[in-house]
């Protein structure tokens, strides 16, 4: 059976998810999951997350994505302990050096490579599954055909985004550090790491999508073309019998920043997708179309939300020496 | 006493350029197979420029392609056949698989890890010097203070960048080819080998793109700091000229030059007004220290 791993950016959001049949619902600590703050959960949330999922049989899974400093590991592992003694899962982790220790720590828990471990080729699926790791999740730029493959050469579980693959544009997770090369951001007390530095690769709020405001692209003395580094990227549908059948076992639903009632909705539509699929009752994707197409539109226009919401939060970067620096 | 690189691309750029200033050369462009000669995907040119760099007494690094999608992995590996049985001093990696498949293939070679690597943690570094990994280039949003402990704790040697712009995102397509307004019916056109840039809309932003790397606008520079970087022993230092002229290696490979070698011996740095003139005449959006002081990469702080 696939798992759906479900967003959960709140309380709300988290038991709104297994109330709609996630199997295991994702949260992110505060400062150490790379989302603004209100997207992310406290220790006492967390614990209360997993305790209700796990009355009613799912799991959470704790997201520790940043690049932790080495001045912070201590912390770090602390809280993964912390975590599992809760009752999680696994957690989502980037660093390598960070699924080394917790393999060592936790030798029954589940380890998913995150998206920001920047994976590109089938050979990435065999360092991180000799690192101890359990499941990676498959660029976006992956179709099937890279799925078929990876799946030859390693016994690593796959995961996938609920998105569309995208072929195009600077989509570059992991290997990207555009926002805090413009922008920095202060922490918010109650995130409790002052002395850590802010950028979105290391908690320090997320990235600003500065890949999704409007540039002035240039060459000489041509006129410029305005666009946006990359495009948006669209819910998935049609694959999904075929990542299925390639054995994809985990379909990730982003969104912790997005309202809980949407995701709610997106569960609710996707587990009756996959049981669809697997019960064979529902194999023509075609059936969903209208409820795909109303989800889509919903999907971006908030997405469109968080983008100006996160553009005015940035502060500006001061430039301290004029004299020979720019702004 | 210390270690001053920089890196080539191709046959024409080493031998065009004056590298005179510099101990050790970098082949290869890592952030894209199709750059023309392309040390990193022509396997046929490394022989003889493995010869020329050895013969000026310099160091030789060979730089594998940074993302390979599964379809690359058999040029890369062609590349790491070509470059084994040749005096190549260490091979420079980014992408963990390619790490993998340099074990497996019994590479006895030291290894560098390369900025796209995504070194933070001192962790991440134990696991790589398990792999062979001698060198490793941070993250460039570590600070120095991180740096050094990496270096200590680790331990290991880390490669500091000194000047120049800074790698900001690395990507599998070609963003110049993508919204080229005329795409070449064959081939790529080498349409990078014209400078382009990327500027904020709503304004305040500039970056330089190459296509597949997105650099920062400014140009890191450090040459106000260099005796803090000898005083903390470190001994690697590096010039990032991606897309940049033979002259502009040359002049920034002289002034690094003569400022380390004065740090390294004790003298003072003395007026660095005419130097940083030089590099900023040099530097098309200004200077900056990227995050090695706890910063947005862009800001500039001068000397403390």
């Amino acid at each position: 059976m696939p798992t759906l791993l479900a967003p959960g950016g709140s309380r709300e959001m988290a038991a709104a998810a297994v109330d709609e049949g996630a199997d295991v619902v994702y949260v992110g600590p505060l400062g150490w999951s790379r989302r603004p703050a209100e997207s992310e959960m406290t220790d006492d949330d967390i614990k209360s997350a997993i305790d209700y999922a796990g009355a009613r049989g799912r799991q959470v899974r704790i997201v520790l994505n940043t690049f932790p400093s080495t001045f912070e590991m201590d912390d770090f592992l602390a809280k993964v302990q912390r975590y599992a003694d809760y009752g999680c899962s696994g957690f989502i982790v980037t660093d390598p050096g960070a699924i080394a220790l917790i393999r060592r720590m936790l030798p029954e828990t589940v380890i998913h490579v995150s998206i920001g471990s920047g994976i590109t080729n089938a050979w990435d699926a065999r360092f991180y599954r000799d690192l101890g790791a359990d499941m990676i999740i498959l660029p976006y730029r992956w179709g099937e055909t890279e799925v078929e493959q990876v799946s030859r050469c390693s016994d690593i579980g796959l995961e996938v985004f609920l998105f569309e693959t995208i072929q195009t544009g600077k989509i570059c997770p992991g290997k990207c550090i555009m926002s805090s090369y413009l922008k920095y951001r202060e922490w918010l007390p109650a995130e409790g790491k002052g002395e850590s530095f802010g950028s979105a690769n290391r908690g320090a709020k997320e990235c600003y999508r500065v890949c999704q405001v409007q540039w002035d692209f240039t060459s000489g003395s041509e006129a410029a073309q305005s666009l946006k580094l990359r495009r948006d990227a669209r819910l998935m549908l049609d694959q999904l019998p075929r990542m299925l059948a390639l054995g994809v076992e985990c379909f990730k639903l982003s969104g912790r920043e997005r309202p809980t009632p949407m995701i709610r909705d997106l569960v609710r539509f996707y587990r009756k997708v996959l049981d669809g699929i697997v019960d064979g009752s529902r194999l023509d994707m075609g059936v969903y179309g209208e409820d795909l197409a109303v989800l889509r539109s919903r999907w971006i226009v908030e997405k469109n939300k968080r983008v100006d919401n996160l553009m005015s939060r940035a502060t500006p970067a001061e430039v301290a020496a004029p004299r020979w620096g720019t702004a | 006493m210390f270690e001053l690189s920089t890196n080539v691309a191709s046959p024409r750029l080493l031998r065009r350029g004056d590298y005179s200033a510099y101990d050790a050369l970098y082949l290869g462009d890592f952030s894209c197979q199709d750059t023309p000669a392309n040390f990193s995907s022509h396997p046929e040119l490394l022989a003889e420029a493995v010869d020329l760099v050895k013969a000026q007494g310099k160091k030789c690094y060979l730089r594998l392609y940074a993302v390979p999608s599964n379809h690359d992995l058999d040029r890369v590996r062609a590349v790491i056949e070509a470059a084994m049985p040749l005096p190549i001093d260490a091979i420079e990696v980014h992408n963990l698989g390619v790490l993998r498949m340099l074990r497996e293939m019994g590479c006895s070679k030291p290894v560098h890890l390369g900025v796209f690597g995504n070194l933070y943690t001192d962790a991440t570094a134990r696991v790589v010097k398990d792999y062979g990994v001698t060198r490793v280039y941070p993250n460039p949003e570590l600070s120095l203070k991180e740096a050094i402990y990496i270096r200590d704790h680790t331990p290991i040697q880390v490669l500091i960048p000194v000047h120049g712009k800074i790698p900001l995102v690395i990507s599998e397509t070609c963003f110049i080819l993508e919204h080229a307004e005329h795409r070449p019916a064959e081939g790529c056109g080498a349409l990078c080998s014209r400078e382009h840039w990327l500027t904020r809309t709503a304004g305040g932003w500039s970056l330089k793109d190459t296509g597949r790397m997105t650099l920062s606008g400014s140009d890191l520079c450090m040459l106000e700091h260099l005796e803090e970087l000898a005083a903390a022993k470190l001994d690697a230092f590096y010039v990032q000229s991606h897309g940049e002229s033979s002259e502009y290696v040359a002049a920034v490979g002289r002034l690094y030059r003569d400022g380390l070698t004065r740090a390294f011996s004790g003298q003072p740095a003395g007026d660095l007004s005419a130097a940083l003139e030089e590099l900023t005449a040099l530097a098309k959006m200004g200077l900056c220290n990227g995050y090695y002081f706890e910063n947005a990469g862009r800001r500039y702080l001068g000397r403390a």
